[in-house]
């Protein structure tokens, strides 16, 4: 317990909750303020970090350039997912996007030539060459600590992570305060009223998927270069649903909610680690883990039923029809 | 007079089912122009399919000399054709000055890349965009609510917001879906001043669905009459109100 309690342990949920953050803002824009049911956060999160290892490894890109290509194939994903799925209607597209991040996924696991298969990317390069894709960040990660005087490279990514995420949060919050996301809202409370109004729903609900998926790609980098190692297991749609648990704890439409929410679930998920006294020593110390999502699960209950808005929401705009 | 809204043999089909069956009539520039019938009769229908939301099966649909039966809903709706909807649908969830607001065309900063690289020519369309929304919450009395949020707003009140939206994109052409509905009788006479004014005023034609009668007689210059997805008669309040087919439609098996 003395272990898990230092501080580099929570530097890492930090990081990770920094990670949820930009992957859950994603969705906020999606849902939160364009309405798309989007269940398949997590194939652009694989899209990012993927595109990025492979022209790195495979094709000996910078990875300062890999990196915004990353995040490009991400938002090209998804505005390729929304040209023949966004005018569906909001239930058959949420069934699509699920499918489409599983479908990613398969790919990674099987297409090993180019992926590395199941064995993620240690397999991306040729036989007996070690296959590193985070050289230049490790350097940069470095660079960093030495600047800051730092001297714990998990506290280090911990101001890197939440720098880019405020960052993010903040370009977020004014692009809706603009009369684009103005009209991204009104597209969310009633397309017809929009389109009757001339506004091309199909252009924002597209810009929308498209924006939140590069969001998720930017995520799925984060996350690379913290494990400096991953595998197709890694976007599992279990990580989707850590979002969407994120965005519901949190609140919809409101950028602020999200980073809140992921701060709250990420420390309990990782402070649930520390219940190793009864009646949760009755379970064996492995099947302990799941008691996590349980608990996870009976907050949100006991939110939705309490407190419906989320920790931020607004309870008024809920109920108005 | 001239037309400003001509439709040619328009077919509208749900599967087998004729919802609008070859409807032929013309809206004269600067009317009101009531459209009734039964239940049934395809006014809504013909609605939709005028303001874009659904393709004809077949047949023209020509505004001011161009087609638009092929331009989805918001391309309709910027070429000056704006329908409101049964009810008014407002955005409850957005205050009545932000609802005003989204009634524009061609704001730069409704697009992302106008917002990023243009921003002071967005600030300025916003600014006059402010003015005119201003104006218009007074015209329809509504100044004092303009922060509070639309869903608050009774049902009447809806109705002006709609209509004032509908009067910021400038529109040559208004439909209207039923506006007395759920209208207490306080606020009719006021909403029918409103739509006089806006025809007298801004020179805009209203095509208007209507089960009121007494309200179409009173407002409507031309009366179109629909039964079964076709144009059962064609004329003044009078001429209509005397029409022989008319009374069948609507009073049918009670004669």
């Amino acid at each position: 317990m003395s272990v898990l309690a230092s501080g580099g342990f929570w530097a890492f949920v930090g990081v990770v909750a920094g990670i949820y953050t930009i992957l859950t803002l994603g969705l906020q824009v999606q849902f939160g303020f364009a309405g798309l049911l989007n269940f398949g956060q997590v194939g652009f999160m694989a899209l990012g970090a993927y595109t990025m290892a492979i022209l790195v490894v495979k094709e000996g890109w910078s990875m300062w350039l890999a990196a915004p290509l990353g995040v490009a194939a991400a938002a090209v994903g998804g505005a390729l997912l929304g040209l023949p799925t966004l005018r569906l209607r909001a239930d058959y597209f949420a069934i699509v996007t699920i499918a489409f991040s599983e479908i990613i996924r398969y790919v990674a696991t099987n297409e090993t030539s180019l992926t590395g298969g199941s064995q993620g990317t240690i397999a991306l390069g040729s036989v007996g060459t070690a296959s590193q894709y985070n050289g230049a960040w490790t350097t940069f990660q470095t660079h960093v600590q030495h600047k800051l005087g730092f001297s714990s490279a998990d506290a280090t990514m911990l101001v890197i992570v939440w720098t880019v995420a405020l960052v993010l949060l903040a370009l977020t919050w004014v692009a809706l305060r603009t009369p684009w996301g103005r009209v991204l809202r009104a597209v969310r409370d009633d397309e017809d009223a929009a389109a009757s109004l001339g506004k091309n729903v199909f252009a924002y609900k597209l810009q929308a998927l498209a924006l939140g998926a590069a969001l998720a790609g930017v995520a799925g980098l984060f996350y690379a270069w913290e494990f400096s190692f991953f595998s197709p297991d890694d976007f599992e749609p279990l990580l989707t649903f850590f979002a969407w648990m994120i965005l519901l704890l949190g609140g919809l439409g409101r950028v602020w909610a999200v980073p809140v929410g992921a701060g709250v679930f990420g420390f309990i998920f990782a402070g649930t680690r520390f219940l190793n006294f009864p009646p949760f020593t009755w379970v064996a110390s492995d099947e302990r883990a799941y008691i996590r999502l349980i608990i996870i699960g009976l907050i949100i209950l006991v939110l939705v039923v309490l407190r419906p808005q989320g920790l931020l929401g607004n309870r008024r705009e809920m109920v108005l029809e | 007079m001239t037309s400003i809204l001509e439709l040619e043999d328009v077919v509208r089909t749900y599967g087998a089912v004729r919802a609008v069956d070859g409807t032929t009539f013309s809206v004269e520039q600067h009317s009101v122009t009531g459209l009734i019938g039964p239940n049934g009769a395809g006014k809504s229908t013909l609605f939709a399919t005028i303001a874009g939301s659904l393709k004809p099966t077949s047949g023209r649909i020509v505004f001011a000399g161009k087609r638009i039966d092929r331009k989805p809903a918001h391309r309709v709706a910027r070429a000056g054709v704006v329908r409101t909807y049964q009810g008014a649908r407002v955005l409850t969830r957005m205050s009545v000055l932000e609802n005003l607001l989204l009634g524009t065309k061609g704001h730069p900063g409704e697009r992302l890349t106008g917002t990023v690289f243009r921003p002071r020519a967005s600030r300025d369309f916003e600014r006059r965009t402010r003015v005119r929304a201003a104006d218009l919450l007074s015209l329809v009395g509504l100044e004092a609510h303009a922060h509070a949020y639309a869903g608050t707003l009774s049902g009447g009140q809806r109705k002006l917001l709609d209509l004032a939206r509908v009067l910021m994109l400038e529109p040559s052409l208004v439909l209207l879906d039923e506006p007395m509905a759920g209208v207490a009788p306080a606020l009719r006479g006021e909403l029918l001043q409103h739509i006089l004014a806006m025809r007298r005023d801004r020179g805009i034609t209203f095509l208007i669905v209507e089960h009121d009668l007494d309200f179409v007689m009173q407002a409507a210059d031309r009366v179109v009459v629909m039964n079964e997805g076709r144009v059962l008669a064609v004329g003044t309040p009078a001429d209509v109100r005397a029409n022989e087919d008319v009374v069948d439609a609507y009073l049918g098996a009670a004669r």
